[in-house]
């Protein structure tokens, strides 16, 4: 575990439960580990720090997660032209610091590292889920709202996960990545049913934005180890940058992850562009102010209330990947994140598939 | 200039303008080589409140992004053609704002202008107006039609079809098709 952590605190009701367990015994000698009668007022900001958010990083609360674990993705709209994915919430905020999260907004009033003793339920959900729609297949992710592996070692979730996963027939876990902590995963066998994804960034915008995370050449080298271990993969190319050399950076990128990863290898790429909200923007701002990617690709305001590269701009930048894909990868599926129809059939030349068609075919390749 | 005369002509330019405190605050955290090259921008242009603050905001971010100090973007020849001009003070305010937008969003103001000179070549009729985007924010392109009478109105309509191809190319290039 390469991240650094101040504190460990344990709500008391999960005191006996073999995450904590687990937590406590594996956290370095130096990290303190405190029993807490609630989490949610551990994980909340604390005041007089100069930067809340990045203080709450450093402190892990081990509690129960009293909503369901279960829920469409939040970036899912009607406006946009979605995948179907469903996020299964086993922890919230991330110990790597990207200059560009939406964390950062997201959960500025709920900071603290939370992980949640209670996940077993989960399994209850997905059963319902599974049942709910014979014949359909769904595919579920823990990394929206936090990295999927990043505190892995610690908890080994992921252990219980695949586990499950390994004999469900219509559900694909998706475990989403910045790190190379894969430990645990090349321990089990996930029958086929396990996807871990890597986003990946040029080196340019790893060095500038994606603070703590593994260097890229180090996430796609995890990503041939799990493939070598039965697990299928993917990659999210997301956000995209649109900065002025950005089109030679992503194509080398591509470049180099074909070198490694046999394209007919790969379930999907996704990519998406840089996406802000103002007040997202803001935050960024006043917590990286000496980030250029933040204002690299001449974002405006679009309709959707949020800051996206102008749009041919951005339109431009997504031909040129899917081209530079297509050339070494002819069936890749490849999707967008978070843009309308109409930028869809600009950039594939057709009408988006329905987000339940669209993941059937991410979960089936 | 003096470290303490420029801090003291900061204060009373912001006293005097009722700038934000958090604005002059921004302001005198500046390097005192970029402080100074503001206050002489501001007093030479007689900035109003609200076109300091935009240019502050854009000089900031220009800066970053080019690797540069907010003195070296001032002393760009397209600026200081602005700040040492014989315009009026407002107007040169005004157009000092508009070269910073320029310098901050470059390829973007390169393809407003290429689709504008496309808009412009199609030479079509009064009444018919073409709209992009605000900030090319989306790839809607909008049509205007003004008509007084069923035959103005059929007349437009016909110089919109024999304009198709050059409208459809307008809209392609809303969509990337084009270098940007």
């Amino acid at each position: 575990m390469k991240f650094e952590l101040d504190v460990v605190l344990i709500e008391e009701r999960c005191r006996s439960s073999a995450l904590a367990a687990r937590l406590a015994s594996a956290v370095a000698p130096e990290v303190e580990v405190r029993y807490v009668p609630d989490g949610r007022e551990s994980a909340r900001p604390l005041a007089g720090e100069r930067d809340p958010f990045a203080a709450a990083k450093r402190r892990l609360v081990v509690m129960e997660r009293r909503a369901p674990f279960l829920m469409g993705c939040p970036a899912g709209s009607a406006e946009f032209a979605c995948c179907g994915y469903l996020v299964l919430v086993t922890a919230s905020n991330c110990p790597m610091d990207c200059s560009y999260c939406f964390l950062q907004e997201y959960v500025a009033d709920n900071p603290g590292l939370q992980v949640y003793a209670n996940y077993a339920a989960a399994f209850d959900e997905l059963e319902r889920l599974g049942r709910s729609a014979p014949g359909r297949s769904f595919r579920v992710g823990t990394g929206e709202l936090a990295d999927s592996l990043a505190f892995d070692t610690l908890t080994a979730i992921s252990r219980d996960l695949v586990e499950y996963f390994a004999q469900r027939e219509n559900l694909l876990l998706e475990l989403k990545t910045k790190t190379d902590e894969v430990g645990n995963l090349l321990t089990m066998d996930p029958c086929g049913r396990t996807l871990v994804s890597w986003t990946l960034s040029p080196t340019r915008v790893y060095e500038s934005s994606e603070h703590r995370t593994a260097p890229p050449a180090a996430r796609i080298e995890a990503a041939r180890g799990v493939l070598e271990a039965g697990y299928k993969v993917g990659f999210h190319l997301d956000p995209l940058i649109a900065y002025p050399e950005a089109e030679h950076d992503y194509g080398e990128l591509i470049e180099n992850l074909f070198d490694v990863i046999p394209p007919q290898r790969i379930s999907f790429v996704s990519m998406g562009g840089l996406r802000m909200t103002p007040a997202l923007r803001a935050v960024a701002r006043r917590r990286f102010p000496g980030d250029p990617m933040l204002l690299a690709g001449e974002e405006v305001l679009g309709r959707d209330g949020r800051m996206r590269s102008f749009t041919p701009l951005r339109m431009r930048l997504f031909a040129s990947i899917r081209a530079r894909i297509e050339r070494r990868a002819p069936k890749m599926p490849l999707y967008l994140c978070m843009e309308s129809a109409s930028a869809y059939e600009r950039v594939f030349g057709a009408t988006p598939a329905t987000p339940a068609a669209l993941g059937e075919r991410l979960v089936g390749r | 200039m003096n470290v303490g005369t420029v801090e003291s002509r900061i204060r009373a330019w912001a006293e005097k303008r009722r700038l934000p405190e958090a604005h002059l605050v921004r302001w005198l955290a500046l390097a005192q080589e970029d402080r100074a090259a503001l206050l002489e921008t501001a007093e030479r242009l007689r900035l109003r409140t609200g076109q300091f603050v935009t240019a502050l905001e854009l000089l900031e971010e220009i800066a970053l992004r080019d690797g540069e100090s907010i003195a070296g973007v001032l002393a760009r020849s397209e600026i200081r053609r602005i700040l040492e001009g014989t315009g009026s003070a407002p107007g040169r305010a005004h157009s000092l704002v508009e070269q910073l937008r320029v310098a901050r969003f470059p390829r973007l103001k390169r393809t407003i202008e290429r689709l504008r000179t496309e808009i412009v070549g199609l030479a079509l009729p009064p009444g018919i107006r073409v709209v992009l985007p605000v900030d090319l924010g989306s790839d809607e392109l909008r049509i205007e039609i003004r008509a007084n009478g069923g035959a103005e109105l059929e007349r437009l309509i016909c110089a919109i079809d024999r304009h198709a191809a050059g409208l459809r190319r307008i809209a392609e290039m809303l969509g990337g098709a084009d270098e940007v």
